[in-house]
């Protein structure tokens, strides 16, 4: 993910470096009762507005909870977004496609899709 | 390129003649590449050579698979395409056969859903991939029309409106997302082409194209593999310029609009 293409602009993502850590886990997405997740993946050039843009626009995420998400993806390489049934997933993995990101769905106690332990954040 | 602006019928950003010509082409070539790669049929109508404003006048006709002269990329957008199989697909009636595309661009625009499990990813793919190409394509094609119409009598109406300079580009809100998306999706395939894979190759090779802007140092003319490569990179960061505006304004609006009634779930402050 990629900020700004020019200094004209400022980049949502200007103050990464110093976002809050505390609260690195994705939320609420790896209860049970939903056996699916989709995983939002980094790569190089989606900027990081249109990620937010994409999470609060799609999702209805609040702008924090979205740029939480964002810089998740863009710090750690990659993000649950979401959670829920194998059929709502593929809707929202398509949907994330159609936004040009790429996005996996899995099963949610799957080692590879969980939040990364060697992070050290509570 | 001016960065868009909200105003009251969309968001407009000025274009040079020469940048909406060249994005609306790029526009059309990834079309051309995703019909090709997932296996809907070819475009109805015939394209035609690039429109009288300027810029570079390839003389070949452009068609799928077939790249104009003025335009070479390092890899030709289409030239790895796999012409066959729209036209099967047009023989057979057949569209929307989910076939895993073979072009690594392509394959970005239309990933596996599934890093580990095949199944889950054929599945995805049968199950979405032609829906998903063909709105792709549509937004691709609308995104070209809007900057370089393939309608002459629409475009002389348009030039005539204002005196001296050229119209604005005009994003209605209710198309702002499919331009953006479409956006990305050009992006997308010239970073495959220009093997951008890391954060810091697209930094430095924007860096790149803004130190030339810099210097007044036009996009050189596409004689040679390194200009070529320089050619895609001006059109990269253009077209990154152009996205970045118009999310801006897309969730300046966005957020205006979500204010009431929005839920603030997290206390994180902003920054």
């Amino acid at each position: 993910m990629t900020s700004s293409p020019t200094p004209l602009i400022v980049p949502v993502g200007a103050a990464a470096g110093t976002a809050t850590r505390e609260d690195t886990t994705a939320d609420a997405v790896h209860g049970l009762a939903d056996p699916w997740v989709t995983i939002v993946w980094n790569d190089p050039v989606n900027l990081m507005s249109y990620v937010s843009y994409v999470f609060e626009s799609y999702f209805g995420y609040s702008q924090a909870k979205a740029r939480k998400l964002m810089l998740q993806v863009h710090h750690d390489g990659r993000a649950v977004v979401s959670s829920g049934g194998r059929e709502r997933m593929e809707v929202d993995v398509q949907a994330m496609h159609g936004f040009g990101l790429w996005a996996t769905l899995q099963q949610s106690g799957k080692q590879s899709g969980a939040p990364d332990g060697a992070r050290g954040a509570a | 390129m001016t960065p868009f602006r909200a105003m009251r019928r969309g968001y407009e950003s000025r274009f040079e003649p020469v940048e909406k010509a060249v994005l609306a082409k790029v526009a059309r070539d990834v079309a051309a590449l995703l019909r090709d790669e997932s296996g809907l049929g070819p475009a109805q109508r015939p394209e035609r050579p690039w429109g009288p404003d300027g810029g570079p006048r390839p003389a070949t006709p452009a068609r799928p698979g077939a790249g104009p002269g003025g335009l070479r990329a390092p890899d030709d957008l289409s030239a790895l395409g796999i012409p066959t199989d729209g036209e099967l697909a047009s023989l057979t009636g057949m569209t929307g056969v989910a076939r895993v595309p073979s072009d690594p661009a392509a394959l970005r625009l239309l990933p596996d859903a599934s890093k580990d499990d095949p199944d889950v990813a054929a599945e995805f793919r049968h199950l979405t991939q032609a829906d998903l190409a063909r709105s792709k394509v549509t937004r691709l094609e609308n995104l070209a029309e809007l900057l370089d119409p393939r309608d002459a009598p629409e475009r002389a109406v348009q030039q005539a409106g204002r005196h001296g300079a050229p119209p604005p580009v005009r994003v209605p809100r209710e198309d702002a997302a499919a331009v953006a998306g479409a956006l990305t999706d050009v992006r997308l395939v010239i970073a495959e082409r220009l093997r951008l894979a890391t954060d810091e190759d697209v930094e430095r090779l924007t860096d790149e194209v803004m130190w030339d802007n810099e210097a007044g140092r036009d996009i050189p003319a596409v004689d040679d593999d390194r200009a070529a490569t320089r050619f895609w990179a001006g059109v990269f960061v253009a077209a990154g310029y152009a996205q970045e505006s118009l999310v801006e304004v897309m969730l300046a609006d966005l957020r205006s609009g979500q204010r009431t009634g929005q839920p603030s779930d997290d206390a994180e402050s902003d920054g």
